[in-house]
């Protein structure tokens, strides 16, 4: 158990260094800021006090940039090892491909994880400058927000051991992006097609990761209130499963790969 | 690294450059040459607006979209025009009703779920507990959108005269409203609609503002008129309709000054357009 936490650990070191080294996240923050600069300023039509479109835009820079790293760590944790072949040293050491894909994968969400962190407590930070407090709902949002980057870091890990880095990003966001904003209206727009495009939509929809189950925004923005208990641990339990699944198919496409 | 291999890196830059300031001098030809051939296209007159006119609209209506959907309280109602808030013709308690009708039937529809348990999770983390309006100081938060949208489109005459209406009825702020009201007036000369709005809002104050709406709504006929060369029956529906409106409350204010000969030629006009409106009806009762 000790040795397995060692090694674990190391990987997640490992991780969370290259994130914070490469800078990314401070680079997003400068476009934050360009972004949000200008339009805290705005006065539209001369009438001052609204608040809520400014919430709304923070926030979702927040989701994008969110997506962008987590799919950046979760698709780079294999690529670059095997293309440069330190993927040999490390697997030559008494390490299961398992644990180092598990490891990796841990290392990965808890970078993405700080980096959420971060840009969260500078919307809090802002909102509370504005006159905002800490309510249920915003501690609700941003344990979704977490469980979502979770998945979305499995989702890019599993694709990365399945197809090239260029396609996996593009699948990836496609079908993240594809699924927050138009997931819950499939079944709807099933109806509209022919049978054989119907029963895809249904399937996508079936088993797609539904990432718009953790977007909490509206409820934040417009102060809806809290999620009921019960659907929030079972938003939680989703994107666990989705993950796990994701990490039990990667480990096995790992697996199976020729070294 | 030298110059030359510098330069050469460049190249492709300033190759994509020179191709972007060619395709932009371009556009601003075009406007300036083809503008009237293209009114779906060259609305600004400009080159941005030759190149993005119907996506500028697209985004235009999609931010009165999202000003509808944050005076539900973040609801995305995909309302149609048919349950528009009705402001300009007086209609508040009966959309409003319309509304809560509609919203607790799409919320009865989604909360139970049946056998889809993601359709379950959606309803419940993406649909509020009770349906609120924006009312009062809180409307502010719809004028950003409308702003928003008014960028995008100067045209649309939806977003100017809905943020009239927030700023006047909602917001109590008239001087905002007469801003919006001039604004909208300077950028849309010709627009029947917005005239027909401002020149609502002047009457329905009243309090010394009657001639100033009278000199409003004769703007509205003369733009009508104009419009179609003088033939009122070949205005198109909607502008015979708003035409009609402007000379329904021109009536009032002639009658109101007892110049039954001023109100029978507007029942001569309103009659010209071949409409059948019940404006006949109430002019003629003026007579």
């Amino acid at each position: 158990m000790k040795t397995f936490l060692r090694q674990i650990g190391a990987l997640v070191r490992l991780s969370f260094v290259e994130l914070w080294r490469r800078n990314d996240v401070f680079g997003l923050l400068v476009l934050a800021l360009a972004l949000m600069a200008p339009l805290s300023m705005a006065s539209p039509f001369g009438a001052s006090g609204a608040s809520r479109y400014l919430d709304e835009a923070a926030l979702l820079l927040i989701w994008a940039f969110s997506l962008f790293i987590a799919l950046g760590t979760g698709s780079r944790l294999f690529p670059p090892e095997f293309e440069s072949r330190t993927v040999y040293p490390l697997l030559s050491k008494p390490i299961s491909r398992g644990r180092v894909l598990f490891g990796k994968y841990l290392g990965a969400v808890s970078a993405s994880w700080s980096a959420l962190a971060f840009f969260y407590a500078l919307y809090f930070g802002s909102s509370l400058l504005r006159g905002g407090s800490a309510s249920a709902e915003f501690f609700q949002a941003v344990a979704l927000h977490f469980a979502f980057v979770a998945l979305a870091v499995s989702v890019a890990l599993l694709g990365s051991l399945l197809v090239t880095p260029s396609a996996n990003l593009t699948l990836s966001a496609i079908a993240l992006t594809g699924m927050f904003f138009f997931g819950r209206r499939l079944p709807e727009y099933a109806e509209t097609l022919s049978a054989p495009l119907a029963w895809l939509t249904r399937l996508v929809y079936a088993v797609g990761p539904h990432a718009e189950f953790f977007d909490m925004r509206q409820r934040l923005v417009h102060g809806w209130g809290a999620v009921d208990a019960g659907v929030f641990a079972v938003v939680l339990a989703y994107a666990a499963a989705y993950s796990c699944v994701c990490l039990a198919l990667a480990a096995a496409a790992l697996k199976r790969r020729r070294l | 690294m030298t110059t030359k291999s510098a330069l050469r890196e460049l190249c492709p830059y300033v190759c994509l450059a020179a191709l972007g300031l060619g395709f932009s001098v371009s556009l601003a030809f075009a406007a300036e040459r083809f503008g009237a051939a293209m009114p779906q296209v060259a609305k600004g007159g400009d080159a941005l607006s030759v190149a993005f006119g119907d996506a500028k609209t697209t985004i235009s209506l999609a931010m009165v979209h999202k000003a509808d959907s944050y005076f539900h309280g973040g609801i995305d109602m995909d309302c149609d025009d048919a349950h528009g808030h009705g402001h300009e013709r007086g209609q508040e308690s009966e959309d409003e009703h319309g509304h809560v009708h509609e919203h607790e039937d799409e919320g009865a529809q989604s909360a139970g779920g049946g056998s889809d348990p993601w359709r379950w999770i959606n309803s419940h983390i993406r649909a509020p507990e009770i349906h609120r309006h924006l009312d009062g100081a809180e409307a502010v938060e719809l004028m950003p959108w409308f702003w928003a949208a008014v960028k995008a489109d100067p045209h649309n005459a939806d977003a100017w005269t809905t943020a009239m209406y927030v700023a006047e009825r909602m917001l109590k702020d008239r001087n905002l409203a007469r801003r919006i009201a001039d604004e909208a007036g300077a950028k849309n000369p010709d627009s029947m609609e917005i005239a027909i709005a401002t020149a609502q809002f002047e009457y329905d104050r009243g309090h010394g503002d009657v001639l100033l709406a009278e000199a409003l709504f004769e703007r509205v006929r003369s733009i009508g008129k104009a419009k179609c060369g003088g033939r009122l029956a070949e205005l198109d529906p909607h502008d015979a309709e708003d035409f009609c409106r402007a000379l329904d409350y021109l009536s009032k204010i002639m009658a109101d000054r007892g110049d039954k000969a001023g109100v029978r030629q507007l029942l001569e006009e309103v009659r010209s357009t071949g409409l059948q409106t019940p404006v006949l009806k109430s002019i003629a009762e003026r007579l």
